[in-house]
């Protein structure tokens, strides 16, 4: 008898542990999964979940870009949160691409959070790769920049702008046109490929804006560049700090706050003039979301809420990005004086054209597809 | 392994018979490792070459290399790299010849080697600025040559971001190549056979038509096809001085792998996998060549 | 002899020129930091950071294991593909040739997908990573041995001890192995050098290694790559020196005298 109730006491020991286990497991799901309360009460919460997992996986955040190096410190400090940073040379398709590679796989090669250029938010959520999230801020970044499920969001946007090298060039161009003239023989340069990055792009879909088209229209753009590659202005390597400040390329089509970034590590050696084109103000957006496979996902949803408080936003400006929720910080008189004082004009932000999402999807594949017929850098 | 095989010695035969597992065993490690490491990493990847973008297969993206604009981009890239191949080759010969028999002091040759090692793999953005900040518009060299002959090398007609300038770019990392992979082969050459064919009254030409080159031939062959394939998959040198511009397989498949714009992934491993057909097609009718002439040479 | 001399060392000049002034104009511009002098600021902003010798330290780590794993796995098949397997060549000279046509993107995806989860992980050891980098030096590391083992009739060699009654493990290890000293070497230094600057396997692989260093620091600064490219050139060269220093005198020599001739 003895021997019977052993085993029974032994079954229902299990079978607690195993509910208990359960009902755990459970709780713990809900705090990963759900985002049901607001306020501090549920960021503590977040907070100490994340500290659980202890670590987060970025990708392609470049230290000198958009202020990431500042910001994923301050974030990891902040939190005790160990960041893992994957390759800071990664596009928006090797980020897409780590996401699919490492689908349900956990440690640090897997990445919890992305920064794609806007026109690969709804194609990540098409095919299945991010998860939503809205963070506590989220009435206050724009419509027309976010997901309505809070699958991708938009984090900061740039204006297309020349990063010229004033210590070689006296005579600084101060629009599309001026490009063309021929002092500028031999001195031109892009920030990539227009056929894989999004900035070299945007820079021709500017020129376009500049000469008579539009998004939807980018041949001008295409000419213009046709143009200029025949006069010998354009120089076929990509422009990077090194070779700006040489001078091999001291005129360079990058996102203002590149060129605003170097203007400051530069420190006066060589200067550095950044000028933002009047006959069209392009915007870039980048968005952030979380992989659907992430190992961390709490720690990823407290970057999320991070980026997006006040803290994280002034962060991204201080890396001169505009935060999304640049009006927001604006009308509440939270941007630090000294701060919007060293950023370019506001009235040339205010003619920024943003375009849609079609748009740009468009505009890529036309310059995609025409770039090497019409402008024929018939390197030889 | 090692043990297995010393105790078989110590055994019943008194020389190690060659059988299929003493094959399989020499081999094992190799084929284990390939497998796992190389051949299953790139077919899960590749795979992705027969499908389209909703999972299906096709043979679309094969289809698609037999474009005008892609078998050019073959074109290209066969070329800069049988370019910088041979002359790589040849350079680096010479160079690898004059310090091993040039009487030179024995330090020339161990910095020589030394200094490949290191050259052999610099590549990428360091290179193409090492490049730039020397024979660009604005490069040393241009500025020298400009201050003492009053004349720019770019009113001369010479493009540093161009295809001779890409291949000169190459070089700086195929001769270390070719010096490091020669070297080994010619302090293997016997001195005996030298001096015996001195002492026979052959002049050093001679020596070297008639016995050291067709000795040689072999290993400067195998190595030039190293070297064709080093350039051949080189990619950021490439993008970093022309800017994507000169369209080389490598580039197109990173924009279609990896860039924010093209993103054709399918094609970017189709392409990849054209180059792989090219490579095994080089080293397979090498080696038949190869054997021809061995026949020959004997 | 004297012309050869001359051709010799004129060849020699012609290489130098070639390969020092680019490095030369590098380093030139690497001093430029502060305007108009020439300082080492760039070295001084770059040798603040501990991590500079830690991910060095780190890639040199990985680069002796990536040495001793290739070589283990690649002289004993070159060995018995030259003395018994000649009609495997093609394939395995066409296998060790594929790793340049594979981009590296590619590979490192390849290697997530099948070992970053159950049942086989290997993310969290370096393991992965030195398999990697392993596949990445085959094509070098293999030619040079084969170039090694050409040089020397291994044929005859083998027979030769085999006749006197040595064993296979004799046979590789004081035989074989001691000839291919200077061949061993070349492949060291070309499996060195790529695995010290490898920057995509490492970090998408997330390891601190010295490549993603590299690239983290001087992605978006003008002066700093210069300088790092320049330290990193010197220390690889100065790791280089001692490969050879510790080859030349310790390893081997005494035995090579058992090597048959």
């Amino acid at each position: 008898m003895k021997k019977a109730f052993t085993t029974k006491f032994i079954v229902v020991l299990l079978l607690v542990v195993f509910l208990g286990s359960v009902v755990f497991t459970g709780c713990a799901k809900k705090t990963t999964t759900e985002q049901t309360g607001t306020g501090n009460a549920y960021l503590d919460q977040l907070i100490k979940a994340a500290q659980k997992e202890g670590e987060l996986t970025v990708i392609a955040l470049p230290h000198d870009w958009a202020n990431y190096g500042e910001i994923i410190s301050t974030f990891s400090t902040k939190y005790g949160i160990k960041v893992n940073e994957l390759d800071p040379n990664a596009g928006s398709g090797d980020e897409i691409e780590a996401i699919k590679a490492n689908k349900g796989s956990t440690g640090p090669q897997a990445p919890d959070v992305i920064d794609v250029g806007l026109a690969w938010g709804p194609t990540a959520k098409e095919q299945g790769l991010i998860q939503p999230y809205k963070v506590q801020t989220w009435d206050t970044i724009p419509n027309d920049v976010k997901d309505p499920d809070g699958y991708w969001y938009g984090d900061y946007y740039g204006v297309l702008a020349f990063e010229v090298n004033s210590s070689v060039i006296k005579n600084i161009p101060q629009d599309w046109s001026d490009l063309l003239k021929p002092e500028y023989k031999g001195k031109v340069a892009l920030g990539g490929d227009p056929r894989t990055s999004a900035m070299a792009a945007m820079a021709v879909a500017a020129a376009a804006i500049a000469n008579g088209g539009s998004f939807d229209n980018v041949m001008p753009g295409l000419e213009f560049f046709a143009k200029l590659n025949k006069a010998g202005n354009f120089v076929p390597v990509i422009a990077k700090p090194g070779t700006i400040a040489s001078g091999e390329t001291p005129i360079a089509m990058m996102w203002d706050y590149l060129a605003l970034t170097d203007r400051d590590n530069f420190n006066g050696n060589p200067e550095i003039s950044v000028v933002i084109p009047k006959s069209s103000v392009v915007a870039g957006v980048y968005v952030q979301a979380i992989s659907a496979y992430a190992p961390h996902p709490n720690a990823a949803k407290l970057w999320m809420e991070f980026l997006y408080s006040d803290e994280g936003q002034l962060l991204y400006l201080k890396g001169y990005v505009h935060p999304i929720r640049y009006n927001d910080l604006a009308k509440r008189n939270v941007i630090p004086e000294d701060l919007a004082k060293k950023l370019p004009p506001a009235e040339l932000y205010a003619k920024a054209i943003f375009p849609t999402i079609d748009q740009i999807t468009k505009a890529k594949k036309d310059i995609a597809d025409n770039w090497d017929k019409v402008v024929n850098v018939n390197v030889k | 392994m090692e043990v297995k095989q010393a105790n078989l010695k110590d055994g019943a035969t008194p020389r190690p018979t060659f059988s299929i597992f003493r094959d399989l065993l020499f081999l094992l490690p190799f084929v284990i490792f390939v497998v796992a490491f190389l051949i299953l990493p790139t077919i899960s990847i590749f795979i992705s070459a027969f499908q389209d973008p909703s999972g299906k297969f096709t043979l679309q993206n094969i289809k698609d290399l037999f474009t005008p604009y892609i078998m050019n981009a073959y074109l290209l890239s066969i070329k800069v790299s049988l370019f910088t191949a041979v002359f790589g080759a040849l350079i680096g010969f010479m160079l690898a010849y004059a310090s091993t028999f040039g009487n030179l002091p024995s330090w020339v040759k161990s910095y020589l080697n030394t200094f490949s090692g290191v050259a052999s793999n610099f590549a990428g953005v360091p290179l193409a600025f090492a490049f730039i900040s020397t024979l660009g518009r604005v490069g040393l060299l241009t500025a020298l040559i400009q201050q003492i002959f009053h004349v720019s090398i770019y009113d001369l007609g010479f493009n540093l971001y161009s295809f001779w300038g890409l291949c000169l770019t190459y070089l700086y990392f195929q001769i270390p190549l070719m010096v490091l992979l020669m070297t080994p082969a010619l302090e293997g050459m016997k001195k005996e056979w030298r001096e015996g064919a001195e002492n026979l009254g052959a002049t050093p030409s001679q020596y070297w038509l008639k016995i050291g080159l067709p000795i040689l031939f072999p290993t400067i062959i195998a190595n030039t096809v190293l070297l064709f394939g080093n350039a051949f998959g080189a990619y950021a040198t490439a993008y970093a001085l022309t800017g994507g511009f000169l369209n080389l397989v490598p580039i197109i498949i990173g924009a279609e792998i990896r860039g924010d714009i093209l993103h054709n992934v399918g094609l970017g491993y189709a392409l990849a996998l054209g180059m792989i057909v090219i490579m095994g097609i080089t080293i397979l009718s090498y080696n038949y060549l190869q054997s021809k002439t061995a026949r020959w040479l004997k | 002899m004297k012309k050869s001399r001359f051709w010799a060392w004129f060849w020699i000049f012609l290489g130098a020129l070639y390969f020092l002034l680019p490095l030369f104009s590098t380093f030139l511009f690497s001093l430029k930091m502060k305007k108009g002098v020439l300082s080492f600021a760039a070295y001084q902003s770059v040798l603040k950071d501990p991590q500079f010798f830690k991910t060095f330290t780190f890639s040199l780590e990985m680069s002796v294991l990536t040495i001793i794993v290739g070589l283990a796995i690649i002289v004993p098949t070159a060995f018995w593909v030259r003395l018994r397997l000649k009609g495997l060549r093609p394939i395995v000279e066409f296998i060790t040739q594929m790793p340049f046509v594979v981009p590296p993107i590619v590979l490192v995806f390849g290697l997530i997908r099948l070992y970053s989860k159950p049942p086989v992980q290997l993310t969290r050891t370096p393991l992965l990573l030195v398999m990697g980098y392993v596949v990445l030096s085959l094509p070098y590391i293999y030619r040079s041995v084969d170039n090694g083992l050409m040089a020397m009739d291994v044929e005859r060699l083998t027979e030769a001890a085999e006749s006197l009654g040595a064993g296979w493990t004799t046979i590789l290890f004081k035989v074989i192995l001691p000839n291919l000293k200077s061949a061993l070497i070349s492949g060291t230094f070309l499996t060195f050098a790529i695995v010290i600057g490898e920057l995509t396997m490492a970090s998408m692989l997330a390891w601190p290694a010295f490549g993603p260093y590299m690239a983290l620091l001087g992605q978006n600064r003008a002066y700093e790559p210069a300088a790092l490219a320049i330290m990193s050139f010197a220390l690889t060269w100065a790791a280089m020196g001692v490969i050879q220093w510790v080859g030349r005198t310790s390893f081997v020599k005494q035995e090579q005298v058992g090597g048959i001739h």
